[in-house]
Order: C-alpha cells, then sequence, then structure tokens
C-alpha cells in the first residue's frame, strides 16, 4: 500500500493540474483523474494527502462536481462527523465506483481514532459510527482489533490508562554536587538566612521551603502539589 | 556604502550593454549579419565579465599574499592591514556583485531594491523591469546556463559558493516576478500582450524546472550526497562534472531551488521529498552559505505547517531562528541580504506562533521569549479562535504563491495573480476552522481530572453527541507525523506530544495533564551567592552594635 501512494504522490502534482509534457493546460484537466486521486487520498487517511491535494486544485474546479462532493465527504472525515459522513456517501455511492476496498479504508481510519480516544465504548455509538445500521460491520472489526464486549454492550478497546497519566515534570536537585562543595554545616547556616530572606518576600509556598529546610544536604525532590 | 556602489560601478564595469534595438539599419543583409554578431557577442559576453572579475579579484588576492609573504620575511606582522585587505576584498565583493547582478538581472519593484537602483543612478528601475528587460534577463540565464551544462567538458571557472547560490537565488526570483507580471494585464498595451501571447516559452515554469533538473543530474549531487550520510567519499560518484566544485555546489542550490519552486507551486510534499538526500535533522551545515541555510529552512518549516506536522515545523523553525540569533553579527556585510534575512526572520516569527497556537509546546526559552514580544499579543487572540489574525499571520508569513499556468490572456480578471495566494489560504483557513474548539476544549481539559462527558459537554456549551466528535477531532489532529530518525525529512511516525492528554471510558472522561513545576533551584542559587556576597560585605564593616540590627533591616527591604 505504501510504494503505491508514493507512487501516486510523485505525480500528484502533475496528475491533478493536468500537465501534458510541453505545458501546464487547464484544458488537460481532467476531473475524472482528479476525483480518483481525491478519493484514493481519502483512503489513506490521517495521512495528510487529502489535503495537500486541495494545495493543488484550483477554485474553479475545486467547485465542479463531482470534486464539490468529494471535498465535502472529506471534510467530514475530517473533522470527524462520521454519521454524516455515512449519510452523505448513500447519496453519492456512485461517486466511489472503481475505488475498491473505499468503504473498508475509511471503516480502519474510524477505528483508529476511535483506538486512541476510547478505552470503553459503546456499542450502539460503534455502529453508528461504522456506518453499520445492520450491525454486520461491528463484529468484523472487533475481531480485526481483537476488542471485546462485555454483556452491557460495552466495548473495550484498549487500556488507555497506561499510558495517559498525569505528568509532572519536576525539578532534581542534588544538593551535593550542585552548591555544596563546602561544609554541611555553612549549608544549613545559609539555609536560615535564606528562609528569612524568603519569609519576607513571601514568594513561595511554605510546604517546599520546609521540604528544603529538612531534608537539609541530601538530593530533594518536591511535588508539586 | 551607496557611494561606495556608485564608484564601483564607474570603476569596473567594462561591459556596456549595447542598446541594439536601435542598430537595425533595415537592410535585411546587414541586419541579418549584426544578429549573427550580436548572438555571438551575447554568447561570449557572460564569461567574459566574469574573467574580468576574477581577473581583479585575483589581483587583489595575489596583493594580499604577496604583502603577507613580505611581512612575515621582515617580520613584520601586520594584522591590521591584512585584515583591511580582507575586508576590501569582501567588500568590493560584495558590492560589484551587486552591481553585475543589478546590471544583468535586474531586480524587481521591491522598496529596497528601488532604492538602491535609483542611488545609482538607473532610472529605468522605476516601476519595475519592462517587458524588455525581463525578456533580455530569461536570454542571460539561458546562455548562462547552456554555457554550463553544454561545454565539453566542465567549464573552467571557479565562482564562490555565494555567488553560485545568489545566481540559482536570483534565477528563481525572477521567475516569480515575472509569472506575477504576466497575469497582471489590466496596464498593458496590446502589444505587450501580444508580445507575451507569442512567446509562451519565456520565463515558462517547464523551462525554469528543466534547468534545475538539469544542474541536478550534471552534478550527480543526490549520488553524491547518498554516500556522502553514509559515510562514503563523494568523489566516487561525482562524475567528471560533479567533481567540481562549480557543478557539485549549482546542483545542491538547485535541490533548494526546487525546494521554493514546488513550494510556490503548492506541491510541499514534492518540495520536501527533492531533499531527500539532504539531513536536514542534522545540526551541520552542508553549505556554508547562511541565506541558503535560511531559505532552505524557511520553506521546509512552511511545508511542515501545510501537511500538518506541527511539531516538526516547531522543531525546524526553532532551530533556524537560534541560528539566526547566533550568527547575526554576520550579516552586517551587506544590506541587502541583511533585509531579506531579516524579513525571513520576522516570517519564520509569525509561522512559529502560528504552529504553537495550533500545537502548544515547549521550546527553547529565548526564543519563546522573542515570541511572545513580537506576536503574544496575536498569539492570544488566535488561541481565542479570531481566525482573522491567522489569516493575517498567514498572508504575512506565507512564499509568494504562483500559478505554472500562461494565463488566457484575452480573459484574465484583475484579481488573477492573487489567485494561487488565496488558493493555499482557503486550504490554511479551513484546516484552522476544523480546529476552531479545540483550543477553548484544551483550557477546559486542564481543569479538570475526571469527569462526565455530558456536564463536561454542558460547560462547554455543546450537546454530547457534538462534544464527544470534537474530542475525537481533538484526538486526531493532534496526532500528527513526527520526524524521529532516517535520513529523509518526510520519515516519520505517527505521535501526539500534546500536554493535555485524555481518554474516554463509558461515559467518563479522565484527563491527564503535563505540569511543569516552576523551577526553583535557579532562584535560589542565586538569591544564596546574594547573601554571600552581603556576609562577605558586612564583615568587613567596623564592627558595633548596631550591626545586628543592620543586618534584619536590610533583610527586611529587600
Amino acid at each position: 500500500m505504501t510504494s503505491s501512494f508514493e507512487q501516486m504522490r510523485a505525480n500528484v502534482g502533475k496528475l491533478l493540474r493536468g500537465i501534458d509534457r510541453y505545458q501546464f493546460n487547464p484544458a488537460y484537466f481532467q476531473t475524472q483523474v482528479t476525483s480518483q486521486i481525491l478519493l484514493k487520498a481519502l483512503t489513506n487517511l490521517p495521512h495528510t494527502d487529502f489535503t495537500l491535494c486541495k494545495c493543488m486544485i484550483d477554485q474553479t474546479h475545486q467547485e465542479e462536481r463531482p470534486i464539490r462532493q468529494i471535498l465535502y465527504l472529506g471534510n467530514l472525515l475530517e473533522t470527524c462527523h462520521f454519521q454524516s459522513f455515512w449519510t452523505s456517501l448513500e447519496e453519492n455511492r456512485e461517486l466511489i465506483d472503481g475505488i475498491t476496498g473505499f468503504e473498508d479504508s475509511v471503516r480502519k481510519f474510524i477505528c483508529h481514532v476511535v483506538g486512541i480516544t476510547y478505552q470503553t465504548i459503546e456499542h450502539r455509538l460503534l455502529a453508528e459510527m461504522l456506518g453499520d445500521p445492520l450491525d454486520t460491520q461491528v463484529k468484523v472489526w472487533m475481531n480485526k482489533y481483537g476488542w471485546t464486549e462485555n454483556d452491557e454492550g460495552q466495548i473495550f478497546i484498549f487500556n488507555q490508562e497506561e499510558s495517559v497519566k498525569p505528568k509532572n515534570i519536576v525539578e532534581k536537585i542534588d544538593f551535593e554536587s550542585e552548591c555544596c562543595h563546602r561544609n554541611p554545616s555553612h549549608i544549613s547556616h545559609r539555609v536560615f538566612y535564606l528562609f528569612l530572606y524568603l519569609d519576607v518576600k513571601a514568594e513561595y509556598s511554605h510546604t517546599s521551603l520546609i521540604v528544603f529546610l529538612f531534608t537539609g544536604v541530601s538530593s530533594i525532590m518536591a511535588t508539586s502539589q | 556604502m551607496v557611494i561606495n556602489v556608485c564608484s564601483v560601478h564607474f570603476q569596473y564595469d567594462p561591459y556596456t550593454y549595447p542598446n541594439d534595438y536601435d542598430l537595425h539599419t533595415g537592410d535585411p543583409k546587414a541586419d541579418l549579419a549584426y544578429e549573427r554578431q550580436y548572438e555571438q557577442q551575447t554568447y561570449h559576453v557572460i564569461p567574459e565579465v566574469i574573467k574580468n572579475f576574477l581577473q581583479y579579484f585575483h589581483k587583489t588576492i595575489s596583493d594580499l599574499i604577496d604583502q603577507k609573504v613580505y611581512e612575515l620575511q621582515s617580520n613584520r606582522v601586520s594584522s591590521e592591514s591584512i585584515e583591511q585587505k580582507i575586508y576590501e576584498i569582501q567588500d568590493v565583493y560584495e558590492n560589484s556583485w551587486n552591481k553585475l547582478t543589478d546590471r544583468f538581472f535586474k531586480n524587481s519593484p521591491w522598496p529596497e531594491a528601488e532604492a538602491i537602483a535609483s542611488l545609482v543612478g538607473n532610472g529605468e528601475c522605476i516601476g519595475g523591469p519592462t517587458l524588455d528587460q525581463r525578456f533580455e534577463s530569461y536570454y542571460n540565464y539561458c546562455n548562462l546556463f547552456n554555457y554550463i551544462l553544454n561545454a565539453d567538458g566542465p567549464a573552467p571557472l571557479e565562482l564562490p559558493n555565494q555567488w553560485l547560490w545568489d545566481i540559482i537565488d536570483e534565477f528563481i526570483y525572477q521567475f516569480q516576478s515575472f509569472s506575477q507580471y504576466r497575469c497582471k494585464t489590466a496596464k498593458k498595451s496590446e502589444e505587450e500582450i501580444e508580445f507575451l501571447r507569442n512567446n509562451p516559452k519565456i520565463w515558462n515554469v517547464h523551462s525554469v524546472l528543466n534547468v534545475l533538473h538539469s544542474l541536478v543530474d550534471k552534478s550527480n549531487i543526490n549520488r553524491q550526497l547518498e554516500v556522502y550520510t553514509s559515510g562514503g567519499d563523494p568523489e566516487s560518484v561525482a562524475g567528471e562534472y560533479g567533481r567540481h566544485s562549480l557543478y557539485k555546489m549549482l546542483g545542491y542550490f538547485s535541490l533548494v531551488g526546487l525546494l521554493r519552486l514546488h513550494s510556490l507551486l503548492g506541491d510541499y510534499y514534492q518540495a520536501i521529498k527533492v531533499l531527500e538526500n539532504i539531513e536536514l535533522n542534522k545540526k551541520s551545515m552542508y553549505s556554508r552559505v547562511p541565506e541558503c541555510q535560511i531559505t532552505t529552512y524557511y520553506y521546509v518549516g512552511f511545508a511542515y505547517l501545510m501537511m500538518r506536522r506541527y511539531q516538526d515545523a516547531i522543531r525546524v523553525f526553532a532551530n533556524i531562528l537560534l541560528y539566526i540569533q547566533r550568527t547575526r553579527n554576520m550579516f552586517q556585510r551587506s544590506t541587502y541580504k541583511y533585509e531579506m534575512i531579516n524579513k525571513q526572520n520576522e516570517q519564520m516569527h509569525g509561522l512559529l506562533a502560528i504552529a504553537l497556537t495550533m500545537y502548544p509546546m515547549r521550546i527553547d526559552e529565548s526564543i519563546h521569549t522573542q515570541l511572545r514580544e513580537k506576536y503574544g499579543d496575536k498569539m492570544l487572540r488566535m488561541q481565542k479562535g479570531d481566525l482573522q489574525v491567522f489569516e493575517e499571520q498567514f498572508s504575512f508569513a506565507c512564499p509568494k504563491f504562483l500559478s505554472p499556468v500562461v494565463p488566457n490572456y484575452d480573459n484574465v480578471h484583475p484579481n488573477y495573480h492573487k489567485e494561487p495566494f488565496q488558493q493555499q489560504l482557503k486550504v490554511f483557513a479551513e484546516e484552522v476552522q476544523q480546529q476552531a474548539q479545540l483550543s477553548t476544549i484544551r483550557s477546559f481539559l486542564k481543569l479538570y481530572t475526571t469527569m462526565p462527558v455530558a456536564k463536561l459537554a454542558g460547560f462547554l456549551d455543546m450537546t454530547e453527541q457534538e462534544f464527544r466528535i470534537q474530542l475525537l477531532v481533538f484526538k486526531h489532529k493532534m496526532k500528527n507525523l513526527v520526524w524521529t530518525s532516517g535520513i529523509s525529512a518526510l520519515d516519520g511516525e505517527f505521535q501526539s506530544a500534546s500536554e493535555v492528554d485524555f481518554y474516554i471510558d463509558k461515559d467518563m472522561i479522565h484527563i491527564a495533564d503535563t505540569k511543569v513545576a516552576r523551577r526553583y533551584g535557579d532562584f535560589f542559587i542565586r538569591q544564596i551567592h546574594k547573601f554571600e556576597e552581603l556576609n562577605r560585605t558586612l564583615k568587613k564593616m567596623p564592627a558595633s552594635t548596631t550591626t545586628a540590627a543592620a543586618v534584619t533591616t536590610t533583610a527586611r527591604a529587600v
């Protein structure tokens, strides 16, 4: 799949502009070819081929049928309005004649987006997103991705909890290496002055200061609460 | 500086361009003979003038060497006079090169160029170059490139890299200028339009592409780069022409030229693809021409932005802006170059502002500070979803797009020349629209850790269904291709480095924020030092009862 896309991408610019060997000629613009390219680009979502194609089709041609319809469908997919997409597609089925596996590619994209967003999703909702009124597709895609369903109609996607965790980036100060090549008692002396100083300024929360004082010469790790 | 330019112009401009349109007598035989002679002249003209220039250069440099040798021999090391000579050479090169460029390849109606040109007393530049001058220029370039590409062996020219870059850069610039020019048919005479109509090959995009591709092929630069990056010796694949620095560097600069050209035509994928053998993500420089570096990264960054590879765009812009910051002093040499680099510097800040708004992430502190100074206000407005500001920023910072198509001279409406730009702007604006809600959602997400989806939808004034859709959009748009390894800048993996992340579990949304704790270590250390200082000062003061009081008072006062 990748290499055919590479080939396509290499020629997309020329194809979209209807270039023949001797000149960039708008008269050579081929609606059919452009439509095919756009639809093929949609099958490669989430790659941005579709957006890049739009950069190379001029405004006049963008308003012609069926390019306008295809652009509309593409925008629905980019904005994740999947239910609207399937409805629209129903009304324009002839558009995808000649592109094998178009619907499957779109479903693959939808499953990708669902897979990065949901940990558990309702069966009904997934069916809607996959454009599956007869509930035939859901099982197929569940099998493909190894998703399981429980008794309550909830489909378990992926343990997101593992990877989506709050992060705290804190500064770790190793007291020993940073500023004390000196006598530790000196440090506590300074700490005392510092406390005075900062108390006056009242700039930092007391929690971190107290930690600082009590840990003395060892390394400090503060959590920001 | 201005005076210098003038005097240089008179001092050695051995080539005076014959105003040949006057010299046709009307007698066919004589005219034909003249034509032939003119062809010959034009063909030899460019190398001749460059030869002269080189001779002058050579003389100055050999004088310098002689002087150095003499001084070393007589044990007199006068670094100042050497510095002076070097400066002279550079100065002379810069100015006279500009003069040659102005003479052959007239600059277009940018205010800066106009100012220089009119100062030099070249009235022809007012209102921009004429059609004739543009055609002339095109033929000059054709001759130059024919000479370089079609010689029986490598051309015996050794030109500085800076010159070679300038040639390619200016060549594309003139093409750009012409493409814009020919779309504006409103102010043209019938004669001019007829001339344009009958000569579609002049400044034709295919010719320009052809030249660049030919230079790339002749020099085997792609093979050379491949071998170079894998640690081998590029000479082994350079071929007869490629091993000469002239061809090698023209090949390299043509690659950058192609990057630029494809970007101007809106083909961003192809633009980055032509550089696939150049390790853009390594810090080292293959060419030592700063303008080349900056131009390369400007276009690469812009292409990444249009490809929705925000992280890559941000990384590229931040790097090159740091580079400019660090090497700023070098650019004082010529105001013309300095202006250009300054402009690109500003534009890249603008693009970085856009990219960071779409994809907030941490970048180098110094760049971030600079950015906030210049665009802090605009960034806030963009975050609030002000589409107009997005469009303004884009308009300022984007390249000057072109259409490769020859206009239909019979039917050109007044804003035809703006269409390529409008097209790119539209794609950009659509993308901004699609992501319009994300900024607000992001700020709400930062406030909570867990919440029912329906409830958060309510806070955002959306239906649950619409909110769920927006959450999908968030995930989709924030997961971009990011370069991680490999030589080609097109390589990448899908990653998300969004500071705010979440997932939906049944009816609940679980949010994970990245908090960066305030850095206090530096602050403590600085204060410790301050206190030490204070302590030392106090110890030096005469001991008295007032000392203790003084310490406390000082502490409180600070």
